[in-house]
């Protein structure tokens, strides 16, 4: 049993990554990760990555936040604490409406980025060792598993043989 | 990519007959029922400011595409060209209001001991009106017809001065309808309760005319489709219209409801008046047209799949559609038309004219030019844009 093995591919823009990246997968190469410095657009559907279920959890803790919003209004102006204000009615819908907006908001937002945190596994005391420096920078690099046997190098490197890398590292 | 809108006989036809249906509804019904001259004269005010409103709403997508300098509107950017050569119709249209203006606007009858209306006097008399009137047509009707005609040049051409001219345009059209949308909707809408008003009413009709053409566009760019033109125009392209319909219909409700809690918090006599009349007497169109507007594009396109189907999108623009006529005839017709407002035959078959009057002739200027312009510089942008 080999232990886990991987080829790192090095690219110095984002046209060359995106066709390597199409290459790759055609060839059923397994891509463990693409490192990029900003968002690479189409990048997601190279990949074949499902689209975010993010909005859902905006959209339910919206809906919750909504909801305490409103249930608390109506709770605390008609049952706990009922007070005249310029003459309204206790129950009177257009007052609740401005706080109920923004609690959703705020629930839906803080939710969204909470989810984020949670999901990419991000907590303030993480240590992070980047694979390599410049990918913080103005590098792009694949990561290609190739732990199944020894050819797997060779197979990339000739599959790429046609596309500007900067280097193709095991 | 040359191809170009072929406004067949059928389709003429077509429109033809339903106008020609319309109009002996309309008589019809005027001569049969006896509506009054006050509920006829508010069905032209309606149908004009609805109609105007389209055309207007289009220059302004336009307009504030074009300053932005955003790339992916290029290829549908002749369909709301097209909406704005609707305008010189509907000046002489408007001018029409002149005989019925004693019917729709009190202010007109002269009352001294109405020291409201002699307080606003300097702004509200009839001469002072028609100049107004005259102004804000001159203006709209120069501007777009110079933004229309520009962008045409670049057909022929492919000098970037016709692009640098078109963001000049769009700049000057901004600032001039800025101004002019407000005073017009206190002029034509406003003084109908002359005494009453609201400081927010200009941006109001603004955004709702913003919503309604956009609504339009996109029915525009469905029927289109269906008949086999616009095959660039993707989901992406789609996706961008239902989102500004998206957005625009909850910024339409942000507005609506700040007038509304203002004017409920407040509890001024002279302010609510407007409220209680419209809530008291026409109860179940006033929460149509806040649940048609609002919920209707909120929940129908809050989705991501939901925005890419034109054909899903289009049902959606249909019904912000009608509720945004709905909007205007709560804004017009209980001031103007009093206890004989209502919706019926009339008001259909009004709208019936107007609406194929309309089409008839944003077709036959869709029809005179090129689907695309192809010199424009964002035309690549739009083609590959990914939303």
């Amino acid at each position: 049993m080999r232990s886990r093995s991987y080829i790192s591919i090095y690219f110095d823009d984002e046209v060359p990554l995106l066709q390597a990246v199409r290459i790759l997968r055609d060839k059923k190469e397994i891509i463990t990760d693409v490192l990029s410095p900003f968002p690479v657009h189409g990048l997601d559907e190279a990949l074949s990555i499902k689209r975010s279920r993010i909005p859902v959890v905006g959209f339910i803790f919206g809906a919750l936040g909504a909801i305490l919003a409103f249930g608390f209004q109506a709770w605390v102006f008609t049952v706990s604490y009922p007070l005249i204000i310029g003459g309204k009615p206790f129950f009177s819908v257009p007052t609740f409406i401005p706080i109920t907006f923004e609690l959703t908001v705020l629930f839906a937002g803080l939710s969204m980025v909470a989810a984020l945190l949670i999901r990419s596994k991000l907590k303030p005391d993480i240590r992070f060792k980047p694979l390599d420096e410049r990918i913080t920078d103005d590098r792009f690099v694949i990561i290609v598993d190739a732990s199944d046997d020894g050819t797997a190098f060779d197979r990339v490197k000739s599959l790429l043989s046609g596309i500007h890398t900067l280097e193709i590292r095991h | 990519m040359d191809e170009q809108f072929d406004f067949k006989k059928k389709y003429r036809n077509i429109l033809l007959v339903l106008m020609t249906g319309g109009i002996l509804v309309a008589l019809a019904v005027i001569l049969i029922s006896q509506p009054g001259a006050s509920r006829i004269w508010a069905n032209v005010l309606l149908n004009n400011q609805f109609f105007i409103g389209l055309s207007l709403g289009a220059a302004f997508f336009l307009a504030v595409h074009r300053v932005s300098q955003s790339g992916w509107h290029t290829l549908l950017q002749r369909l709301p060209e097209a909406m704005t050569t609707f305008l010189p119709v509907a000046f002489v249209l408007m001018l029409l209001i002149y005989f019925g203006i004693h019917n729709l606007y009190g202010w007109t009858n002269n009352n001294p001991t109405d020291k409201v209306i002699e307080g606003k006097r300097a702004w509200l008399n009839i001469p002072f009106f028609f100049i107004r009137l005259v102004i804000y047509f001159a203006g709209w009707i120069v501007l777009t017809r110079m933004m229309r005609k520009n962008s045409l040049s670049l057909m022929t051409s492919a000098d970037l001065k016709y692009h640098n001219r078109k963001i000049l345009f769009a700049g000057l059209f901004l600032v001039f309808y800025g101004i002019t949308v407000s005073a017009s909707s206190w002029d034509w809408i406003m003084s109908l309760d002359a005494h009453w008003y609201s400081t927010l009413f200009g941006w109001y009709v603004l955004i709702g005319m913003f919503v309604t053409s956009l609504a339009f566009i996109t029915l525009l760019i469905w029927f289109l489709k269906r008949l086999g033109y616009l095959k660039y125009i993707r989901p992406d392209h789609v996706h961008d219209m239902a989102i500004l319909i998206f957005a625009f219909s909850i910024f339409w409700t942000y507005q609506w409801f700040a007038q509304y809690e203002l004017i409920w918090y407040g509890h001024l006599p002279e302010e609510t008046s407007y409220y209680i009349t419209r809530l008291h007497h026409f109860k179940v169109i006033f929460y149509i047209n806040l649940g048609v507007n609002f919920l209707v594009p909120f929940f129908g396109l809050i989705t991501f799949n939901s925005k890419q189907h034109i054909g899903w999108v289009a049902i959606i623009a249909a019904l912000v559609l009608i509720g945004h006529w709905i909007d205007y005839w709560l804004l017009i017709m209980p001031a103007a038309a009093g206890d004989k407002a209502g919706i019926g035959l009339l008001e259909i078959s009004m709208t019936l004219i107007y609406g194929c009057m309309f089409v008839y002739i944003v077709f036959r200027s869709l029809s005179a030019g090129p689907l695309v312009v192809k010199n424009d510089p964002y035309i690549l942008e739009s083609l590959n844009y990914e939303s």
